[in-house]
């Protein structure tokens, strides 16, 4: 503490300097923030996943599977309770402008109750079914309110009299939750299934559902596979604790990428706050040689040195890690719509991370110059002659 | 004297002194090639992926999908549909008179990828004429699928990502295992897929209907004719595009989004670049201020030594750019990689290291702006008198 007055006006000498290199630092952090942030993001779901929850796909084709896979599949035992998942993909107006509706039925609160979505808005559709339930990201994309009327068009999925428009009545605005940035808007699976073309109807996307006992969800999910193995049907079930488990976007490994790209932001301010702190040293050469004429010690002036590095490292690693945490809450409207991908969240790890980056970044930067004081002839420095 | 001689001449004199300088000029250099070196990484990918759709999107062919439909796994032609499209007018005749057509299926078959996470890898039928109308069909090993028979063959760069990719291996398909007997190249998608008989196909994954129907035009000129047949025929919900402009579309979404990812970033570093650029160069001003000064008492005009100043930063940015692009093209450029189900070869093309280039271009100018201003506009006597 007692050097702090040293070290202050040491930073302070070009402030022009100083500033410039804070700027470049709290950029390179700033990034750092989003990087691992998303990192911290894919743990975070990755922990999060249920260990009895399960996923339960057609094993071939994308066209999903008959409703009565789901029925079946609630019979077999250790399946405590079962959802139908499915929904219409469609745009409003515009094609650009995609839009998609959950088809939900009254077990989906049971299989997804973590969602934080609250009993009653579920009920809602199944009171009045022939309306749909909009989070606020997606009543606020689409400028609804309750009693709105909500209108898209779907090529893929023909109403029951031949037509692609669909019209609900917005029923409810829903809260958002972490696991799906882009909002949701769903309505009954009964309704909107029997409101199908006769060739569409009994569709569904995946079966989604609970095991009676975690620890045996793998076993459960292999017997499900094995139980349609032969059927017209064949299915791929996974426990959400291994789907989530890989950190996979779209078959990229985020978590290389990620820290790959956090290395080469932190590398590029490396060399920026080096040539800082050691041109800073060079300036003041014969002042560091009279503090070790005047009795400060090798450990003394080391610790100076690094603090002076350290100082707009780590102001620099905390303006940083908050412009990104700012950032992240700005991506959904940046993005374009529909990209469902996760958001980065400034965690303590993250911000434990960047501390200790910013420290070794500092470190590393005074490792030379304090190389060149330790080994510094102490007189020939005073005479100005190094 | 003129003005360019002048510009000239400074910047001379600047770049000869860049060693007395060497290690703050480094911060240019190291920080451009940094900022390009992470945005032509994260572009290969969009880069090869476009290049991957577009080699496979033939003009002279057509795709014949169900309408609406965004991907060919979701849809659907009925064989009865598929006898009706591939009669119409506009398609090229086999040698033996018969249209060159050919209905495909297309399915996920479960897979994993070499670290073991799950993934999926496409699997197609190709019928009788699945390879006359895929002139860039090669054997590389093994043999041909026999027709009727539970064989696949597979892409040459599919081992590069997924296991059990090799000819001898097995697949698991939902009647039992298919064994591979060869691999082919079409220098395209395909090469990182699985092929099997259409026909053979369906019946083991049980799918009644084809997903799609390919087409060789008669020429490049036929396809309106065709399309016109189809869409008007009322028997048919169909949407016939050029198989060139079907990749166009489904390519569209993802390029959109990974641009947006890349650029982001790409635009975050290099804002880091732009401060670091700027200390450098009001420093290099500031070491330089006698000989500037001199410069001006000798005649020289503000404007070259304002220029040389921008024209330094610009070298030292274009040379980190250079070595970023070469880094990011050492490491990246044809080296195979995978988005989603697609096996592709990333791509550092010339154009994307072009742009590169102007990215450190502008970085420079926008960095070496202010401190050029400052180098011109300071007096001559007081920047003389400065030690």
């Amino acid at each position: 503490m007692r050097y702090l007055p040293l070290i202050w006006s040491a930073v302070m000498r070009k402030p022009m300097r100083t500033m410039l290199t804070l700027l470049s630092v709290t950029v390179a952090f700033t990034l750092f923030g989003l990087m691992i942030g998303l990192n911290a993001t894919f743990d975070e779901v990755a922990a999060k996943a249920r260990a009895d929850r399960i996923f339960t796909n057609a094993r071939f084709g994308g066209n999903g599977m008959p409703i009565a896979v789901a029925h079946q599949i609630a019979a077999i035992p250790g399946v405590k309770v079962v959802t139908a998942v499915s929904g219409i993909n469609g745009y409003v107006q515009d094609p650009k402008n995609s839009a998609f509706v959950l088809m939900v039925d009254e077990n989906l609160p049971k299989v997804f109750g973590d969602w934080g979505v609250s009993q009653e808005l579920w009920d809602v559709v199944q009171k009045d079914r022939t309306g749909i339930v909009m989070s606020q990201i997606q009543a606020a994309r689409w400028h609804k309110k309750v009693g709105d009327t909500f209108t898209m068009i779907s090529k893929q999925v023909k109403r029951a009299d031949g037509g692609s428009t669909w019209t609900f009545k917005v029923l409810a605005i829903g809260p958002d939750f972490q696991q799906n940035s882009q909002g949701y808007i769903f309505g009954n699976y009964d309704y909107i299934d029997k409101a199908m073309a006769p060739a569409d109807q009994g569709k569904i996307g995946e079966a989604d559902l609970i095991a009676n006992d975690p620890t045996t969800s793998a076993e459960l999910a292999e017997r499900i596979d094995h139980a349609f193995a032969n059927s017209a049907t064949p299915l791929v079930t996974i426990t959400e604790k291994m789907a989530r488990a890989g950190g996979d976007f779209a078959g990229l490994p985020i978590k290389p990428i990620t820290r790959g790209i956090a290395l080469a932001g932190m590398f590029m301010v490396l060399f920026l706050t080096g040539n800082g702190i050691a041109e800073s040293v060079r300036e003041r050469f014969a002042e560091f040689a009279t503090l070790k004429t005047i009795g400060f010690s090798d450990r003394a002036v080391t610790t100076m040195v690094v603090l002076e590095a350290a100082l707009p490292c780590m102001i620099g690693a905390g303006l940083g890690v908050v412009v990104a945490a700012f950032l992240a809450r700005q991506i959904p409207a940046l993005m374009p719509p529909n990209f469902g991908i996760p958001l980065p969240h400034i965690s303590p790890v993250v911000i434990a991370w960047a501390a200790a980056s910013a420290f070794v970044v500092a470190l590393l930067s005074a490792a030379m110059p304090i190389l060149r004081l330790t080994r510094m002839d102490i007189a020939s420095a005073l005479s100005g002659r190094t | 004297m003129n003005i360019l001689r002048q510009i000239w001449i400074v910047s001379l004199i600047n770049f000869r002194s860049i060693r007395l300088r060497l290690w703050r000029s480094l911060v240019i250099v190291v920080g451009m090639a940094c900022v390009i070196g992470v945005m032509l990484s994260m572009l290969s990918l969009t880069e090869g992926m476009l290049k991957a759709y577009k080699d496979t999107g033939d003009p002279g062919r057509a795709l014949v999908v169900s309408a609406g439909a965004q991907s060919e796994g979701n849809s659907s032609i009925a064989r009865d549909k598929a006898r009706i499209i591939m009669d119409a007018p506009g398609i090229a005749k086999a040698p033996d008179g018969s249209p060159m057509a050919d209905p495909g299926i297309n399915s996920g078959v479960p897979v994993l990828r070499l670290d073991g996470r799950r993934a999926y890898n496409n699997l197609r039928g190709f019928g009788p004429r699945g390879i006359l109308l895929r002139p860039e069909f090669h054997l590389v090993s093994g043999r041909m699928f026999r027709f009727g028979t539970r064989e696949l063959i597979v892409g040459a760069s599919a081992k590069s990502q997924f296991k059990g990719m090799n000819v001898g291996d097995k697949v698991i398909l939902p009647d039992g295992e298919w064994p591979i007997v060869g691999s082919f190249t079409t220098g395209d998608l395909l090469d990182g897929q699985l092929i099997g008989d259409t026909e053979t196909v369906m019946k083991a994954i049980r799918r009644p209907a084809y997903n799609s129907v390919l087409v060789r035009l008669s020429s490049l000129n036929a396809f309106d004719s065709f399309k016109r047949a189809l869409t008007t025929n009322p028997a048919l919900s169909v949407e016939p595009m050029r198989q060139s402009d079907w990749y166009k579309k489904i390519s569209a979404g993802f390029s959109t989004f990974f641009n947006v990812i890349a650029y982001g970033i790409a635009i975050i570093m290099a804002v880091g670049a732009l401060f670091g650029c700027l200390n450098t160069m009001y420093a290099a001003v500031a070491a330089r201020g006698r000989e500037i000064a001199t410069l001006r008492a000798l005649g020289y005009s503000a404007f070259p030594v304002a220029a040389s100043v921008i024209l330094e930063a610009a070298a030292l940015s274009v040379a980190g750019a250079l070595i970023g692009a070469g880094i990011a093209w050492a490491l990246y450029d044809g080296k195979l990689g995978s988005f989603n189900v697609n096996v592709f070869k990333l791509t550092v093309s010339p154009a994307l290291i072009g742009m590169g280039i102007l990215w450190a271009v502008a970085v420079a100018v926008l960095g070496g702006l202010l401190p050029s201003i400052r180098a011109a506009r300071r007096p001559v006597v007081e920047a003389l008198r400065a030690t």
